[in-house]
Formats: C-alpha cells, structure tokens, sequence
C-alpha cells in the first residue's frame, strides 16, 4: 500500500495519541489492530474477554476467553481462542483457532482446535472484525443440536497443517 | 461540485462538527475517518487507499467488503467535502491504477450464480419447461412411454432422461446469456 507513512519513534498507545496522531503510527495493520483492541476492551461482546495485556505487548497475538452462551448446549465451559494477524491484515484474515484444555465439541470444531469457518478463510472481508469473528463463532457454538466432532477428525487432525489457513475448506452447512 | 474553496467562517465550529461527526464517517476497512473518501454504489463510506488494496487483493471477485455487492474502481464515487483542499479525483492519486482492464462483474459477483449450483438451475426451470416438453415428444420415438412394463421403473429412467435435457437447455441458454 502506498500510503503516506512516516516512521516514528512515538507510537501512540493511549487512545487519545492515537486519534491525534494518525499518521504517526508506522503500520497500518498495527493502528487498526489497536483501534479494536481498544474497543473490544470498552465494549466487549458478552461472553467474550480479551487478554489484553498480552495482546497490547504483542499485537500480532491474541487470546481471547469465550464463555458458552446460556441456555446452549456449551453453557458453563469456558473457551480459549487464539487469533494470529499477519502484517496483511485486514486484508489477509486472522487465523483462528482454539486453543487451551477445553476444546468445544462441535461438528465445525476440529480436536486440533480447527474451525471450519467460511469468513475465516474465502468470505473473509476486511470489514469484519475480531469482534465480528468471535460473535459469529459464538453463534455458530450456539445453534449446535447435538454436541459430536465433524465426522472426518480423526484423519484431518492427522493429516492437517498446523496452519487451518492452508487447509482448502469445504464449506457445506449453510444453516450456521 | 464546483465548490469554492474559501475557508469557512468559523473554524472552531467546522473542527467541533468534525469531531462529532468523526465516528460516523469512519472507513469501514481502517477504521479511521475516510481520508480521500469514495463510496459504494452500495453506500459504504471508505479511504480510497484501503478500497483500493482491498480490490487488488481479490481482483477476480471484487465485492463490497461491507455487504459483499459487486464493486469496481468505475462504480465507486470520490467525496469531495468543502473542507477539503484539492478537488482532485482521489482513485487518480495514492496506489497505481490497476493494471489492464477488467470487465465490470455481473450484477451478483458474476460466475458462480451460473455453475450447477443451486441459483441458475432453479432460473432456467421455469424457462425451460415448455422446451422440455417438445424435446421429450421428439426425442422418445423409439421407447414406448406408457407401457414400459419391463423396465421396472420406467419413471426412473424418464427422470433420468428428462435431467439430461434439462442440462441441455441449461446449458443453451448460457450460451444464450453470453452470446446476447
């Protein structure tokens, strides 16, 4: 991109340095990432909290906390997302998984911690968000009927790459 | 617009005003206030810069990363406001142009409406049905439709006989569509 970016020393951390000094920020994915880090802090979706300081030392890295909605079959058991931005962001989408003991057992959730996600991949837009990304995960968590892995795990998981970005996904269920 | 560029007589105010007014015109791909602003045909405010990195990233299915409309450098229009001091057109400056020229996408992003999914299909039915019928009546001669006790299940076969015209014409008026 051929913006007009001014490396500088000062890369504005507080938000007020940051609405100030727009153009001061050396990198674009950066300043976006700290917009909405900003805002998933101030108004986080429900359910949802940001590992904030680990994500404020390292942008590239997030973890994000996800509590199962109420009333759904995940009510009560606690999820850990990690998102992963490369400098191409957001024109290049994250890459998401999950991560930690508790991996939900869904039919789009692979045991590696592998979503099968359509705006994680080819659907993606750079006007999604991180806030979009975890609230469409919620939601796809929230309409499970019956809690099993996709019926191909135990070969997938096998024969993935570590990176669920390289796999070339078949999206089929549109009903999530 | 042929707006004149003088500065309006109360700074102070326009300043507030755009401060107010900042979220609302935010880009929708940075996040910050559209700087070198171009809409959508669709609506969808963005820096001219970010659309534009955004339509190279996909040159084959350009989409409004909003709500996923088709998009093309032609169909989006610069915003020039008062405040701003050059009138120049903003997809002229900042990235190159786009090499060579591509062909503007169909109305809903083009190609995939028409594989054998389920959108042509369901278009070219009502279309076809008169066809279809006279293709069966010319193309049956030598099988007798009622009877056809032997062959168990006659429908089947018919079925299978009627899928095949039906991509047929399926298949005509595609070249129908592209020809025209």
């Amino acid at each position: 991109m051929a913006t007009k970016k001014k490396p500088s020393s000062d890369q504005g951390s507080s938000s007020s340095a940051l609405d100030s000094s727009r153009w001061e920020v050396s990198c674009f994915w950066e300043r976006r990432l700290q917009k909405e880090l900003m805002s998933l802090m101030k108004e986080p979706p429900p359910g949802v909290t940001v590992d904030a300081e680990g994500a404020g030392q390292n942008l590239t890295q997030w973890i994000i906390q996800m509590d199962g909605a109420q009333g759904t079959l995940y009510e009560g058991e606690q999820f850990q997302l990690q998102f992963k931005f490369s400098p191409k962001y957001p024109f290049d989408s994250p890459e998401v998984t999950f991560i930690g003991p508790n991996i939900p057992v869904h039919p789009h959730v692979y045991s590696n911690g592998h979503i099968c996600l359509s705006i994680l991949t080819e659907d993606w837009s750079p006007a999604l968000s991180v806030q979009s990304v975890c609230l469409s995960i919620v939601s796809m968590l929230s309409s499970c009927k019956e809690k099993k892995r996709p019926p191909d795990n135990s070969f997938y998981v096998k024969t993935c790459n570590k990176n669920p970005k390289k796999t070339k996904w078949w999206y089929h269920d549109d009903s999530v | 617009m042929a707006a004149a560029n003088e500065p309006g007589p109360s700074r102070n105010n326009e300043e507030k005003e755009k401060e107010k007014d900042e979220r609302m015109f935010e880009c929708n791909i940075c996040l910050d206030t559209a700087r070198d602003a171009v809409v959508s045909l669709c609506g969808h405010l963005f820096c001219w810069p970010c659309l534009h990195q955004w339509l190279e990233t996909r040159p084959n299915r350009q989409v409004c990363p909003v709500c996923k409309a088709a998009i093309s450098k032609e169909k989006v229009i610069p915003l020039y406001g008062r405040g701003s001091t050059k009138q120049e057109d903003p997809r002229n400056k900042v990235p190159p142009r786009p090499p060579g020229q591509r062909s503007e996408p169909e109305n809903n992003g083009g190609f995939p409406g028409f594989g054998f999914g389920d959108g042509g299909f369901h278009m070219s039915f009502g279309i076809g049905a008169f066809p279809f019928g006279f293709f069966t009546s010319t193309f049956n001669f030598g099988e007798p439709r009622p009877s056809a006790a032997p062959r168990g299940t006659p429908q089947f076969e018919e079925e299978q006989f009627v899928s095949k015209v039906f991509l047929w014409v399926a298949i005509m008026f595609v070249c129908w569509l592209l020809m025209a």
